[in-house]
């Protein structure tokens, strides 16, 4: 326990540290400590206001939260228990006809290994979604004691299921673009052919016609650029990385 | 385990599947299999022969990109563009694994036939 109070005066001014995704290790003065210990006040009578928070490599989180997402996911799979909260009808063998469809889409653990948010996407209807969403916050504690058993962690994490809408929002973004670029296509293949006619009844000499409809064409391309960067811009402040993918993907 | 598929002919005959390709199907079933990292997804007739299959990576997808729900939705209009042709009509969708292209996948095939 030696080396934990030659870390002390460095480690108690980081305890603000994002919690997202892409936080730099460099802020980390603990980084090479491997092990997690649990706070506790220290004894130094320098230092009165010192709470020691430890905070693990950012690295080991991530792999924590994946080998906790694997779980979950082949808990949700096999665990007669878990199947049957989230769908009532799965205790009557209904194994072909479901109503509705549980998706873990994102786990995510906070810095210190204590709290972790797992976010549940549910395919169905209203009521499907509630039936499941209740079925799984009733099972919180017992989720946990499976997690617990399974994993090897010295503090076995509280579990909270959040449900996520990202997917659907990001599908009714797509449908959105895409029927705007149905219509422009339209609207350009209409142009064209509207501009062949004219051109081959008109002459060389009315270059001043095929303008407005050139402006026409491009006011229209920088509507349908600008509703696809109102839509990136929304999915940005999100927190959820599946919509950015997507919007990115489709440029 | 093999179904009882009837052999025209002698195996001189060439493959028979191409010749099947042209067959009307009203009923079929969609496997869909997603994994962390990739989305499958094969149309079969009712008794499981392999109509058309389509993947992320088929699609253009490399990499973690290819664990992502918009590219299981691609994959799952790029399966089912081929077989909407053919007169489709009912559908079963039977799902493997957990992955985020199973949530994906299902919706993408709900809007295609919905709209």
């Amino acid at each position: 326990m030696s080396h934990l109070l030659i870390h002390n005066p460095i480690i108690t001014k980081s305890c603000s540290i994002p919690t997202s995704r892409r936080s730099t290790p460099s802020i980390f003065p603990i980084a090479f400590m491997p092990l997690l210990h649990p706070p506790h006040r220290s004894i130094v009578p320098s230092s009165r206001s010192s709470i020691i928070k430890c905070m693990a490599n950012p690295r080991r989180v991530k792999m924590v939260a994946k080998q906790i997402r694997r779980e979950l996911s082949d808990m949700l799979l096999t665990d007669k228990v878990l199947q049957y909260a989230v769908l009532p009808e799965a205790a009557l063998g209904a194994d072909r006809y479901l109503s509705s469809l549980t998706t873990i889409s994102d786990v995510e653990v906070s810095a210190d290994l204590q709290v972790v948010k797992v976010y549940v996407s549910v395919f169905g209807d209203e009521r499907g979604k509630e039936v499941a969403l209740a079925g799984l916050k009733s099972k919180a504690k017992y989720v946990r004691s499976e997690l617990g058993k399974r994993m090897k962690l010295r503090l076995t994490p509280e579990i909270r299921f959040i449900e996520d809408e990202s997917l659907e929002r990001g599908s009714r973004v797509l449908a959105i673009l895409d029927k705007i670029k149905d219509e422009n296509d339209k609207k350009t293949t209409e142009g064209q052919a509207e501009d062949l006619q004219e051109s081959s009844d008109r002459s060389n000499d009315d270059w001043e016609g095929d303008d407005p409809d050139d402006e026409g064409i491009i006011y229209r391309y920088t509507a349908y650029t600008y509703v696809n960067e109102n839509a990136y811009h929304t999915h940005c402040k999100t927190r959820v990385s599946n919509d950015i993918i997507s919007t990115i993907a489709r440029k | 385990m093999a179904k009882a598929i009837p052999r025209i002919g002698s195996r001189r005959n060439g493959r028979i599947g191409s010749r099947k390709s042209a067959r009307r199907i009203p009923k079929g079933v969609i496997h869909v299999q997603a994994s962390f990292n990739n989305t499958i997804v094969t149309v079969t007739d009712v008794r499981g022969r392999v109509v058309s299959w389509s993947s992320v990576g088929t699609c253009g997808f490399k990499g973690t990109r290819r664990g992502t729900p918009f590219a299981a939705q691609t994959a799952a209009a790029n399966a089912i563009r081929t077989v909407v042709d053919q007169g489709m009509q009912r559908v079963e969708v039977m799902i493997k694994s957990l992955g985020l292209g199973r949530d994906a996948a299902l919706r993408a095939i709900h809007e295609v036939v919905y709209y």
